[in-house]
């Protein structure tokens, strides 16, 4: 019924605060250069799914540390049955987090209208306000940004906890792109810059890009600052 | 040839009568012996005779025989070059000849073949991650050479030495058959007597400032560090050294902080030029059996409040601490120590404060991963020292509180039992296993009793003894408190026995690990069998095993080639291999760290001694509040004794930059002039210091993305 294609048990670093366990759904409508997870986007259909019984069956034994699923991908909107997913899961007593791309608002206003997620962390691949960086970060010839844009908005003006994130690449994103993006997503919004991390990227010419260090991540956030409360850099 | 019979008389008198030695072509032949003190001697023959008398139990007649046949076999064979060990080979070699084997025993020669010298003085030994390269190091491996072959002829048994040569048991740090293991003790002992140790060219009086008084105590842990084979603990560090903290503003606190720190880090002192083994135990809240107890303070005197009154200074210490702990070295890179053990009981989740502080330690988890959190659920209480030996306290140590001083705790001797080996011997059968389970642990404990006593005979000689230091009596009381030592039990390669036996790892069904489960327990009521017979307490621990869970694999793959090769772990081709450590589920399958946690704490209240789980990192670096989620659920929902989290780290030598994970090269400037650091067992260290076996567990180890 449901395609999974990934579980990992227990992760502590997909929720900060929380114990949880995370779900990977197949496909992308994206193809960025520096994604990790190239395999279940390009080649999704070579892993084998993984049954929904095994994970409940881990879930509610581990219920006593496990707070909740984070489900990823992939895409997860792209699947329509992800509001069954999540209220799946909700049934089960735990809490869902999202991660998505923004680029389906319909999907992310009607699991937020149906109380089927508790968190959701948007990933903003460049400036909204320059679409042709938008179109290189995500590696597509043609994209709707209003569509992100909707999904921002959507985000910023509903009482869902939430945050945004940037994976900040040399060569594709500046401090300037940071600054721009920290303008867009709302003053009382948690953003958060990751470090990009140079291993089995989906462009492979992107294995060779030197990260930014971290000091220098911390400028761009304290540069971000001025527009956005909470600001934090990860990896 | 005639067997002569000996019948081990050895005269009184010490004196011989001479006899003229030999004189073939007595003009053209005068022979000279090089001598192991470094002289030319002419060759005389009574020297031989004298040698035997001096050192073993051998008849007057028989030694004359002997020394008049040793001279005419040197003069038969017309050798140039005549040296006191060749001489004492060639009368072992007659000894034999003449059926006088326990002679030879006592008459042997020990240490190291030329070649062993030369490779061991030049090239890196790897047997333990912490011991550098150097002079000193070398030191102490040759010395060593000697002191294990001492060990195995003259303090244990034949059937415990060969026991431990084939493989059966391991009797760890042999080399430092004259110390005891490891040890737990006090600061107050220091802060009430000053630095007064014995040989020591000066004296200090007790300190007035706590600069002075974190001086002593490192000095100290030196000096201790000299006289034990193991780890050497601090039991509540910052809570004892809270009264000489007051009015120390934040600065001054942090400096002190790092020099506690930095010094525990960097002196490279004794066992070979390694740190010191070094534990501070933490608390943040005040532990009951110290709250009401008068607090000594500035210049070693009563101060007429009593710990608790200090928690503030207590805590401002112990954030302090953390803070330095979190910036890590010059280079951003952990502390390999002092290892820090933070407590934590029921008390702590309604102490104020504890949150932030739970908060800051996890941050310190993530970043460097030097945070130790030791559960002490249900008012045990526990001083942790190695990397995972607690003593529980008992009735009568809890009296000892009120003169905190009087803590000092020991453990003399660790000897490990291979468990894989017992399930080959056993082939499939319950009984069989068990019958030699119980066989392994009584030879455990005669092996205990005979360290104990050789111990017991270099204490005796008091303060003109090689254990001065441990017989000195500053409080009335010789500083190593026989009453309160106890004899470790480990085990190694829980998993691979239970794999051989019912043919699935521990993981792999709930009765594959209910029946580890019963073999630990097994282990515990044999245990408490011995303190029944033979007086010592025989707690179990968790090997930390890294030299010895490669060592015997290996022997196991020679020994039991077949039963071995199929449950081994590791790369057989690179000659990476090794057991499992002690009660841990296989480590390279992907079992979540909830699970571990878990699992592992279904084994923890059997072993008294001390456990602890390692949640793996790698290069992930959870944010402080989940780590801080996941402590207190483990506190909470598991009877696990000890966390840690272990991330990785390449630091580059070249550029300096250090990033979390293991790289060939520096992801900055592309250099491999890198060092891995992680934790070996209990401890970080650099990667290139590790042995093969633990290359291999290396490499195998699974890392959740989280965790």
């Amino acid at each position: 019924m449901f395609n999974i294609k990934g579980f990992i048990k227990t992760s502590l670093v997909d929720w900060d605060g929380k114990i949880t366990s995370v779900i990977f759904l197949p496909h992308c409508n994206f193809r960025c250069p520096f994604c990790h997870n190239k395999d279940l986007v390009l080649n999704p259909n070579e892993f084998e799914n993984i049954s929904i019984e095994g994970i409940d069956s881990f879930l509610l034994e581990n219920r006593d540390f496990i707070d909740g699923v984070v489900i990823t991908g992939g895409e997860p909107t792209l699947h329509e049955n992800l509001p069954d997913l999540c209220r799946h899961f909700k049934k089960l007593g735990l809490l869902v987090k999202l991660d998505t791309n923004g680029s389906n608002p319909e999907m992310l206003r009607y699991l937020i209208k149906q109380k089927l997620v508790d968190y959701v962390a948007m990933d903003i691949k460049a400036p909204v306000s320059d679409a042709k960086k938008y179109h290189i970060s995500a590696g597509l010839d043609n994209l709707d940004i209003e569509k992100i844009k909707k999904s921002i908005d959507i985000l910023k003006n509903t009482n869902i906890e939430s945050e945004f994130r940037t994976t900040v690449v040399p060569g594709l994103h500046t401090v300037e792109d940071v600054i721009e993006i920290s303008k867009s997503i709302g003053k009382e919004s948690r953003f958060i810059l990751q470090n990009f991390s140079p291993k089995n990227t989906l462009d492979d010419k992107f294995t060779g890009i030197k990260p930014y260090q971290r000091e220098e991540l911390e400028k761009m956030a304290m540069a971000a600052k001025k527009y956005v409360d909470n600001v934090k850099v990860r990896g | 040839m005639i067997k002569m019979k000996d019948n081990g008389f050895r005269p009184q008198q010490m004196s011989v009568t001479l006899e003229p030695t030999l004189q073939e072509d007595a003009t053209d032949l005068t022979l000279f012996v090089r001598t192991s003190d470094e002289e030319i001697k002419k060759w005389d023959r009574n020297k031989i005779t004298e040698a035997l008398l001096r050192e073993t139990d051998i008849s007057e007649d028989a030694a004359r025989i002997i020394a008049r046949e040793v001279e005419k076999l040197i003069f038969s064979l017309n050798i140039e070059n005549v040296t006191a060990p060749l001489i004492r080979e060639l009368t072992n070699a007659k000894l034999i000849e003449y059926g006088l084997e326990h002679i030879r025993r006592q008459h042997t020669r020990l240490g190291v073949p030329l070649y062993d010298a030369r490779e061991i003085i030049i090239n890196h030994n790897k047997e333990n991650a912490n011991v550098p390269h150097g002079p000193e190091a070398t030191n102490l491996t040759l010395a060593e050479r000697i002191k294990k072959e001492f060990a195995l002829i003259e303090v244990f048994s034949q059937d415990v030495a060969d026991a431990h040569m084939r493989g059966d048991i391991h009797l760890h740090d042999l080399g430092m058959i004259d110390r005891p293991y490891c040890s737990g003790q006090n600061i107050e002992y220091v802060k009430k007597f000053g630095l007064n140790l014995p040989n020591a060219i000066s004296i200090a009086r007790p300190a007035k400032h706590p600069e002075v008084l974190i001086e002593q105590i490192i000095k100290f842990s030196a000096a201790l560090q000299g006289t034990f084979a193991g780890a050497i603990g601090w039991d509540a560090f910052n809570i004892f050294i809270a009264p000489y903290l007051i009015g120390v503003d934040d600065t001054r606190m942090k400096q002190l902080a790092q020099i506690l720190i930095y010094e525990f880090a960097q002196q490279a002192v004794a066992r070979g030029g390694q740190s010191i083994f070094s534990d501070i135990n933490l608390y943040w809240e005040c532990p009951k059996h110290f709250e009401d107890v008068p607090a000594i303070g500035p210049g070693g005197k009563p101060t007429g409040n009593t710990y608790s009154d200090y928690m503030e200074e207590a805590q401002r210490f112990l954030k302090a601490l953390f803070e330095v702990y979190y910036d890590g070295d010059a280079l951003g890179r952990p502390f390999f120590f002092p290892k820090p053990n933070v407590h934590i009981t029921e008390k702590f989740f309604t102490t104020e404060g504890h949150d932030n502080f739970l908060y800051l330690i996890s941050k310190v988890a993530s970043e460097k991963g030097n945070t130790y959190y030791v559960f002490d659920r249900g008012d045990t209480a526990k001083i942790s020292e190695c990397c995972r030996l607690a003593f529980q306290l008992r009735e009568s140590d809890l009296e000892d509180a009120k003169q905190p001083w009087k803590m000092r705790y020991s453990a003399m001797q660790n000897v490990t039992v291979n468990l894989p080996r017992i399930a080959y011997e056993a082939k499939g059968d319950d009984t069989k296993l068990f019958e030699i389970l119980r066989e392994r642990v009584e030879l455990v404990a005669k092996a205990h009793l005979q360290k104990k006593a050789f111990i017991s005979k270099l204490l005796n000689l008091g303060k003109n003894g090689p254990l001065a230091l441990l017989a000195m009596e500053l409080d009335g009381e010789p500083y190593y408190r026989m009453q309160r030592a106890t004899f470790l039990l480990g085990m190694l390669g829980l998993n691979e026995m239970v794999q051989a036996h019912t043919g699935q790892e521990l993981h792999e069904s709930n009765d594959a690990f209910f029946f580890g489960l019963k073999v630990i327990s097994t282990m515990k009521k044999l245990a408490d069998e011995m303190e029944e017979k033979y007086g010592i307490h025989m707690p179990l621990e968790q090997t930390p095993a890294e030299s010895t869970a490669y060592r015997l694999a290996m022997l196991d793959m020679k020994h039991y080639p077949l039963q071995a090769s199929a449950v081994v772990k590791g790369d057989k081709s690179r000659g990476e291999i090794y057991y499992t450590n002690s009660t841990y589920m296989n480590i390279s399958v992907p079992i979540s760290s909830i699970e571990r946690v878990k699992k592992d704490g279904k084994i923890h209240p059997l072993i008294e001694a001390g456990a602890l789980t390692h949640v793996w990192l790698g290069e992930h670096k959870p944010a402080p509040e989940s780590i801080a989620n996941f402590v207190e659920k483990t506190f909470k929902n598991t009877q696990n004794a000890q966390i840690a989290f272990s991330p990785e780290f390449t630091s580059c030598l070249d550029c300096g930059r250090v990033v979390r994970g293991l790289n060939e090269k520096c992801v900055y400037c592309g250099s491999d002039n890198i060092e891995g650091i992680t934790r070996v067992t209990g401890f970080f260290s650099k990667i290139n210091s590790w042995n093969k076996g633990k290359l291999g567990e290396l490499r195998d180890r699974y890392r959740d993305k989280a965790i």
